[in-house]
C-alpha cells in the first residue's frame, strides 16, 4: 500500500516512518507532508491508498484537508495526541485511529483493518459523515455510526433506546423497534454515549433516559422502559440512577 | 447434499441458527419456534444442560467436536420420554462431516473447522428428549443434555416444617398440604424450616426464593436440594431444602416464590414478561407470627401499653414538624457528603499517581540509555496507555481494562526488577462488562513491587485474582516479599491514601462496601478487597 503521512511536527513523522518501515513493511511511503497545503498537492499527485492524518495542526485540522478533497478514494488512520473533542467525532463516525506516542501493536492491527477496509472500497462514505458531523455548527443530536457485517447505519442517537453488552458484542435497540448487533464491547459505546446523557444501569446495560418510564422498585429497582421492557439496576449504580434520573 | 437440503428443509428446521444444548451438543430447531431458552449450568448438577423448547415441533441434535478429539472412546445414548431407543451406542465415523464454529479469537469472527456428526431429527413435541454422552476414557463423566418440549410442571410444596428443641434434643412438626395462604407461628423453641417439594425429573431446575413483602428483599434464594429424609405419596425420595429461623427477623407477610430457572438472560429479546413468568412459577403466601424472646402478661402489657401510649400521643405532636423540617435538612446534608465524597475523591485520585508515573519514566529512560530500541518503543506506549488513564480520571473501568493495565505496569516494573507475576480471574463473572472504581489496586500491587519482592529478585512473585464469590467481588494481590508491619510502614507506603480512598468510595457506595484486608509477615503479604453485593 502507497501511504502518505501528515503531521506538522517533524519528528513525528521521521518516528512513524521508521516505525511503518520496521513493523509494516508492506507500507510504501509515498511522500509526507507538514501542513495541509503540501498535502492536498500530494495527495493528488500520489494519488496514495493511506493517509496518516495528524488531527490537530496549528490552526489548521486534519478534517480541513479532507474537506477540500474532492475524490476520497484513500482510507484514512487518524492520529492524535489526546483524546479530545476532535477523535470524539472520529469515534463517533466508528473510523479508525491511533494515540501517539503509537504502539507498535495498534499500528499493525490499524494497517491490516485498513488493508481489507480498501478491498471493500467502502471508504468515502463514512469521511463523509464524519466531515457532516463536524460542520454542523449545532451538533444538537448527533448520529453515529454503526458498523455491521456488510453495511454501515447511521443513526440518531435519539433513537437509541438502549444498548445490551453480549461479552465484547453489543445489541442496539432503536426506537423503531430494530435490534442490530455490532461487534464492538459495551464499554466503547459506554464512553461514547454516556456524554450524550446515557445511564448505564448495569453492567450489561447502558439506557436512554428519555425511553425511560419510570423506576420501579421491585427487585431493589428496576427501570421501566415506555415499551414496557424492564431493565435491571445493578447495586451499585442505584444511587446514581435516581440522581440522574430524578432531575 | 442438495438432496439433504431439501429433505431437512421439508422438516421445516431452520438451519442458519444454531443454538447450544450441553456440552459438544447443537441444536436447530423449525423455523416456526419463537422462543429457545438453554442453560447450560446449574448448581448442583456439573453435566447437566437443560433447553426448554416449548414452541418447538422438530429438532435437529448434533454431536460437534474438535478434530483432535478422539470420537472412537466417545458413547451416547438417546431417550425419547423415559424411554431409550438408543443406548451406548458408538459414532459411525463415515458420517462425519466438517463443520464451521465461532473459535474463543477476540477479534470474534474467526472460524475453525471442526467435526460433526448428527443424530437426526426428531419431532419433540409435547415430548422429553435427553441426550447422554461420554468418553470411555472418562467413564463417570455423562453430560446428560435434556430437550424440554413440554408445558414445564409448577412446583407444588408438599410438606413445611419446623424443628423445634426440646430438652434432650430436638423435634420436627410438619404441616402438609400447604394452601396459597398459610401463617406459621414460630416460637423461640422454633430453630429451623423445612420446605419439601413435590419430586420431578427436573428439580434442579427449581429456585426457592423467600421475598419479605412489606420490604420487597429476597432474604433467602436457594437450589441446594437434598433427598433423604423426605418420601412423597407414592414412596419416592422428595427433594427439601433447609434454613435457618433467624432469616424471618420481624412478623409480617412472607412470599415464597419456586420457579425454574429457564434463564431469562439467555432470551435475546429481553426479559420474560411477568404473565409469562407467573405460568411457570409457584408462590405462597405466608404469614409469619414470630414470638418475641421478652414476653409480658396480659395485665402489664396493658399498664405499659397505656402509659406508652398517652407518652408517644403528647411527644408525636411536638416532633411531627420537627420530623418534617429535619428529614428536609437531612435529605439536604446527604446530598452534599456524597458531592463533598466526589470531590475528595478526584483529589485522592490524582495524587496516587505521580509515584509510579515518574517510576515507569526512569524505566524507559534505561531502555534508552542501554539502546533498545524496540523495548523503549514498546514501553513507552504502555506508559502512554496508563498516563492517558490517569488524566482520564474515570471514575470506573471495566475489570478487563483494569488487568490490562496492571499487566502494563508489571511489564515495565518486570523490566526493571526481573520477578514474576500472574494475573488471573474466575471465569464467572463478565470482566468485560463488569466496572469497578478504575486504579483501586493499582497502589496495592506497586506496594508489592516496590515493598515486597524488589530484593528477591527472579525469586519474586505476585499473584493478581479476581473473583467472585456469591454476589461479591474479591481482589486479592499477594506476593511473597518480605513484608512490613508497623504503621509507621503505612504512611510510607501510600496506603494510607488508598484507605481514605475506599472510605470516600463507601460514602458513596453506600450499599454495596468496599472492604480493606490487608495481611503481612516476614514471608510475605495479601491484600484483598472485597467489593459486597457488586455483582
Amino acid at each position: 500500500m502507497r501511504a502518505i503521512l501528515v503531521d506538522d511536527e517533524q519528528a513525528n513523522l521521521d518516528n512513524l516512518q521508521v516505525m511503518l518501515a520496521s513493523y509494516c513493511p508492506a507500507i510504501k511511503v509515498v511522500a509526507t507532508a507538514n501542513n495541509i497545503t503540501t498535502a492536498f498537492d500530494q495527495v493528488n499527485l500520489h494519488r496514495p491508498d493511506l493517509l496518516f492524518l495528524d488531527i490537530q495542526m496549528g490552526k489548521t485540522t486534519g478534517f480541513d484537508l479532507l474537506n477540500q478533497l474532492e475524490e476520497k478514494t484513500f482510507e484514512v488512520i487518524f492520529v492524535t495526541a489526546y483524546d479530545n473533542y476532535g477523535i470524539q467525532a472520529v469515534k463517533f463516525a466508528a473510523l479508525d485511529y491511533l494515540l501517539k506516542p503509537v504502539d507498535p501493536d495498534e499500528l499493525i492491527l490499524a494497517v491490516s483493518k485498513a488493508e481489507s477496509r480498501l478491498e471493500s472500497k467502502s471508504n468515502g462514505q463514512q469521511l463523509n459523515f464524519l466531515l457532516n458531523q463536524i460542520k454542523r455548527t449545532e451538533p444538537a443530536i448527533p448520529k453515529i455510526a454503526l458498523p455491521q457485517q456488510h453495511e454501515i447505519r447511521y443513526v440518531s442517537v435519539d433513537n437509541i433506546v438502549r444498548c445490551i453488552a453480549d461479552n465484547t458484542y453489543t445489541y442496539f435497540y432503536l426506537s423503531n423497534g430494530e435490534k442490530i448487533l455490532i461487534s464492538k464491547p459495551l464499554k466503547e459505546y459506554s464512553d461514547l454515549l454516556k456524554p450524550q446523557g446515557f445511564v448505564r444501569a448495569h453492567q450489561s446495560h447502558l439506557v436512554n433516559p428519555k425511553y425511560v418510564k419510570s423506576w420501579l422498585k421491585e427487585d431493589g429497582g428496576i427501570l421501566l422502559m415506555i415499551n414496557g421492557d424492564k431493565i435491571p439496576v445493578s447495586k451499585p449504580n442505584r444511587e446514581m440512577i435516581k440522581a440522574i434520573l430524578g432531575r | 447434499m442438495f438432496a439433504i437440503a431439501t429433505l431437512y428443509s421439508q422438516k421445516g428446521i431452520d438451519f442458519s441458527v444454531q443454538y447450544p444444548g450441553g456440552r459438544n451438543l447443537n441444536m436447530f430447531v423449525d423455523s416456526a419456534a419463537k422462543n429457545v431458552y438453554y442453560t447450560l449450568q446449574f448448581p448442583n448438577q456439573p453435566y447437566t444442560a437443560f433447553s426448554f423448547l416449548p414452541d418447538v415441533s422438530n429438532i435437529n441434535i448434533r454431536f460437534n467436536f474438535k478434530k483432535t478429539t478422539n470420537i472412537e472412546h466417545y458413547r451416547y445414548s438417546i431417550l425419547i420420554d423415559d424411554k431409550p431407543i438408543q443406548v451406548n451406542r458408538t459414532f459411525d465415523t463415515a458420517k462425519i462431516f466438517n463443520t464451521e464454529h465461532p473459535n474463543d479469537s477476540p477479534f470474534g469472527n474467526d472460524l475453525e473447522v471442526i467435526s460433526a456428526i448428527t443424530f437426526g431429527n426428531f419431532l419433540i413435541k409435547n415430548k422429553v428428549i435427553t441426550v447422554l454422552t461420554y468418553s470411555i476414557e472418562r467413564p463417570l463423566a455423562i453430560y446428560k443434555s435434556v430437550f424440554y418440549a413440554k408445558p414445564i410442571p409448577k412446583a407444588r410444596i408438599i410438606s413445611l416444617g419446623k424443628r423445634f428443641q426440646v430438652e434432650n434434643g430436638v423435634k420436627y412438626k410438619y404441616f402438609h398440604d400447604l394452601k396459597a395462604q398459610t401463617t406459621l407461628n414460630l416460637t423461640i423453641k422454633d430453630d429451623e424450616i423445612t420446605i419439601v417439594k413435590d419430586r420431578t425429573n427436573i428439580d434442579y431446575l427449581y429456585n426457592v426464593i423467600i421475598k419479605d413483602i412489606q420490604s420487597n428483599r429476597i432474604i433467602y434464594e436457594s437450589t441446594a436440594w437434598q433427598y433423604g429424609a423426605h418420601l412423597d405419596e407414592s414412596n419416592q425420595l422428595a427433594p427439601y431444602l433447609k434454613f435457618d429461623k433467624s432469616i424471618f427477623q420481624k412478623s409480617g407477610d412472607y412470599e415464597i416464590v419456586i420457579q425454574p430457572m429457564i434463564s431469562l438472560e439467555n432470551r435475546l429479546d429481553g426479559d420474560m414478561s411477568p404473565e409469562e413468568i407467573d405460568k411457570y412459577s409457584t408462590k405462597y403466601l405466608m404469614t409469619i407470627d414470630l414470638e418475641k424472646e421478652i414476653t409480658f402478661t396480659a395485665k402489664e402489657l396493658g399498664i405499659y401499653m397505656g402509659a406508652a401510649c398517652a407518652f408517644v400521643g403528647i411527644i408525636a405532636g411536638f416532633t411531627m414538624t420537627a420530623i418534617k423540617r429535619k428529614n428536609k435538612s437531612k435529605f439536604a446534608a446527604e446530598l452534599h457528603q456524597k458531592q463533598l465524597a466526589h470531590i475528595q475523591l478526584n483529589s485522592v485520585r490524582s495524587q496516587l499517581n505521580p509515584h509510579f508515573l515518574f517510576n515507569a519514566l526512569a524505566g524507559i529512560q534505561n531502555l534508552m540509555n542501554k539502546n533498545e530500541t524496540d523495548n523503549a518503543n514498546k514501553y513507552l506506549s504502555k506508559f502512554a496507555r496508563l498516563t492517558r488513564n490517569v488524566l482520564d480520571n474515570k471514575a470506573l473501568i471495566s475489570i478487563n481494562q483494569e488487568k490490562k493495565l496492571l499487566d502494563d505496569y508489571l511489564q515495565m516494573e518486570q523490566l526493571r526488577f526481573g520477578f514474576q507475576y500472574n494475573i488471573t480471574s474466575s471465569k464467572d463473572f463478565d470482566a468485560e462488562n463488569t466496572e469497578i472504581p478504575a486504579m483501586l489496586l493499582q497502589p496495592f500491587v506497586e506496594n508489592a513491587v516496590k515493598h515486597g519482592i524488589v530484593e528477591k529478585g527472579n525469586e519474586g512473585k505476585i499473584e493478581i485474582n479476581f473473583e467472585k464469590q456469591s454476589a461479591n467481588l474479591i481482589l486479592q494481590i499477594i506476593d511473597n516479599g518480605q513484608g512490613f508491619q508497623s504503621d509507621i510502614d503505612y504512611k510510607g507506603l501510600g496506603l494510607a491514601l488508598s484507605k481514605e480512598r475506599i472510605m470516600l468510595l463507601n460514602n458513596i457506595y453506600k450499599e454495596t462496601p468496599i472492604i480493606l484486608d490487608i495481611n503481612s509477615d516476614i514471608n510475605g503479604t495479601a491484600v484483598s478487597i472485597t467489593l459486597t453485593d457488586w455483582v
